[in-house]
């Protein structure tokens, strides 16, 4: 059935091809991004000088190298593999069967959007570059090419090229997206780089900025109570207590435009034993990833999503060639928003080994809350003696707090849990933010049983399971004030089963 | 290889201490290493120091380099509680006494192993050995102070495990 479209987008007749006639714009695009620096320097230190037309020649060069790079460059449908020519001095010559091709990734920006062309990347299993990388296909021909290497591929009884016709597991309506800014923090990273940026180069905009705000609204209210407006406290509260607001209205207001943007039309798939990604609103974006390469799972419910009855799910995968190089999509938010029953449903689907969410859920050590208590408690105690230096005897207010900390430890450590149904562990943390992080047992690659001196006297310890997808900023899996018996069993457990079964990529 | 008996079992099996020597060889460097910290930070103003004559000077300034000294080989022959084990699992790697810690790694997720000599690690037929895995945190275990017949054992032992796991697939 897709054998028609395909034969007229990318005719399989042996005969050479070469690339979208557009194609010389956007490697010269994809050359200026490389060398923007050095251009920028010499546009900009040489203006007035005679060194602008040093400019002139490199973006000559660099046209003529593009337009050499289209002329080479052919590639040939075989029977079973794609020859790729190119090159004028050093020329090479590249033959990859279909069956070696794991992925074949489509990138977007704007500007190939709006001619309709995408760029093709042609990857094998190892090795830190994509075997080929054509810059640019027609969008019907580079979809055509990932629907003969799909059918070429590994599994030839499937049906071939029917990713897009398969229903997406998570789509997101501009309602969710809606929902999606509101709760994340998106806009409020960009403002405080903004304002980073602004302290750094705008000097004084940023004052100006707050003057006229303060002006504006000083002003009205003058007019409005009359008099000394400025000198009454009352204004003064009222004046920061309006900026606040208008400042976190517009935060969220930015959160939802950037969700917008990121997330508009956003669609997760499962095809083959890959997990597809696709989203963006003006660049469009495609990441993807082997299940098996997803070395762990959390799913995340802040406060206001949980207000909102949303939760999200992340995965962290290997850190392959495939992270590391630039403009490259790293599959990471499977869900950004969805609903419990979604997230659990797409879980069930994807890690059915789990049996999420009927864990049998260990508690901490019985008196975990103690130590979580502790470094609090300690702070309180050396605040109270300057309190009351300062204040006098109502700094012993501060010891109010006290049993305030005691409460949240005693919640938090309620809220911490750990299960092991013999092929997943997970952890779950949090009581305001929580969190519930799983691995597959056969991804773990290394554990760590620790011990503090105050641990030690109350009969617990830390775990931490390390998996290759990890942070090194913090692991997933670091399983905290956990009985010693419990955490020594289940390392000895984990252990066993690591041992026993070998690695796989 | 000049490996007498290849089969004969891996390194016997329960825990290992570092020797002596590997001990005072840590507590000896970290104390010196500190010691010409401490050294070259007092250098500074004992030069500035000019109403007191020099050896006035050395007295004053020996005193932090020493309590330097003393703190780095308290640091380095920590090393004393390190205990290191390799079973049928994998390796097992004990260390510190106050804040104890054990590392595990079964032998099937070991990636490589390299072993370090310095030249004075080498004076003293000493080795490091390094087991790299995949983790992220975990990413380099590093076992200090090793006699270099072990620290061969244990690498051959690990590489073979390795190469076994390697032929079940």
């Amino acid at each position: 059935m897709e054998q028609a479209p395909l034969l007229t987008a990318l005719p399989q007749d042996g005969r050479e091809h070469r690339l979208h006639p557009l194609s010389w714009l956007f490697v010269l695009i994809a050359q200026l991004k490389q060398f923007i620096v050095p251009l920028l320097v010499l546009l900009v230190a040489g203006r007035g000088d005679r060194n602008d037309l040093w400019g002139l020649i490199a973006a000559a060069v660099l046209v003529a190298t593009s337009l050499a790079q289209y002329f080479t460059y052919r590639y040939r449908l075989g029977a079973d593999a794609i020859v790729i020519r190119s090159g004028w001095l050093h020329r090479s010559l590249r033959e990859i069967p279909y069956a070696r091709i794991h992925n074949v990734d489509l990138q977007q920006s704007l500007l190939h959007r709006l001619v309709g062309v995408a760029e093709v990347r042609l990857e094998s299993a190892g090795g830190a570059k994509p075997e080929a990388q054509m810059r640019v296909l027609t969008m019907a021909q580079a979809q055509a090419l990932e629907a003969l290497v799909r059918g070429h591929g590994a599994s030839p009884g499937d049906a071939r090229g029917d990713s897009s016709t398969a229903a997406p597991l998570l789509t997101l309506p501009p309602a969710e997206l809606v929902r999606l800014g509101l709760v994340s923090n998106r806009g409020l990273i960009l403002v405080a780089a903004a304002f980073g940026a602004l302290a750094q180069a705008g000097g004084d905009l940023l004052e100006t900025l707050f003057e006229h705000w303060g002006r504006w609204l000083f002003g009205w209210l003058t007019e409005q109570i009359g008099g000394h407006a400025h000198d009454s406290p009352l204004v003064l509260t009222l004046a920061a207590i309006s900026l606040a607001l208008t400042v976190l209205f517009l935060l969220r207001l930015l959160s939802i435009v950037l969700a917008f943007l990121h997330f508009y039309d956003f669609s997760l798939r499962e095809d083959d034993g890959r997990i597809q990604v696709e989203r963006g609103l003006l660049a469009r974006s495609r990441a993807s990833a082997k299940r098996r390469r997803i070395q762990s799972w959390t799913l995340r419910e802040g406060i206001l999503q949980r207000w909102l009855g949303r939760r999200s799910l992340q995965v962290e995968t290997a850190g392959g060639p495939r992270g590391q190089q630039p403009g490259q999509q790293v599959l990471k938010e499977l869900a950004p928003i969805a609903t419990p029953s979604a997230c659990d449903a797409l879980l069930a689907r994807l890690l059915p080994q789990a049996h999420w969410p009927a864990l049998d859920w260990q508690p901490l050590h019985p008196r975990a809350w103690l130590k979580l208590a502790l470094p609090g408690l300690l702070l309180i105690a050396l605040l109270v003696l300057p309190a009351c230096w300062r204040f006098g005897p109502p700094g012993l207010l501060v010891l109010l707090l006290a049993p305030l900390q005691l409460w949240r430890a005693r919640r938090l450590a309620d809220a911490c849990g750990w299960a092991d149904n013999g092929a997943v562990v997970a952890w779950r943390a949090g009581w305001l933010d929580k969190r519930w992080s799983l691995a597959e047992i056969d991804k773990l690659q290394a554990v760590r049983l620790s011990q503090s001196p105050l641990q030690r006297r109350f009969g617990m310890a830390d775990l931490l399971l390390d998996t290759a997808g990890a942070s090194p900023f913090g692991a997933p899996l670091q399983l905290r004030q956990l009985p010693l018996e419990a955490a020594q069993a289940l390392s000895a457990r984990l252990l066993s089963r690591m041992a026993r079964k070998r690695l796989r990529w | 290889m000049t490996d007498a008996a290849p089969e004969s079992a891996p390194p016997a099996c329960g825990w290992h201490s570092p020797p002596v020597r590997a001990v005072r060889l840590h507590g000896g460097f970290m104390a010196l290493i500190l010691a010409l910290c401490g050294a070259a930070a007092v250098a500074g103003p004992m030069f500035a120091m000019d109403d007191y004559t020099l050896s006035q000077r050395l007295l004053v300034a020996s005193v932090p380099v020493a309590l330097l000294a003393l703190a780095g080989g308290f640091i380095g022959s920590r090393l004393r509680h390190q205990r290191w084990k390799l079973d049928a699992e994998g390796l097992w790697l004990r260390q510190g006494r106050l804040w104890w810690r054990e590392v595990r790694v079964p032998a099937s997720r070991v990636q490589h192993v390299d072993i370090k000599h310095g030249p004075l690690e080498r004076r003293f037929g000493l080795a490091t050995l390094v087991v790299h895995t995949a983790a992220a945190t975990l990413a380099g275990i590093t076992v200090r102070g090793l006699a270099s017949d072990d620290a061969q054992h244990l690498r051959d032992a690990l590489a073979r495990q390795l190469d076994d796991a390697g032929d079940a697939l």
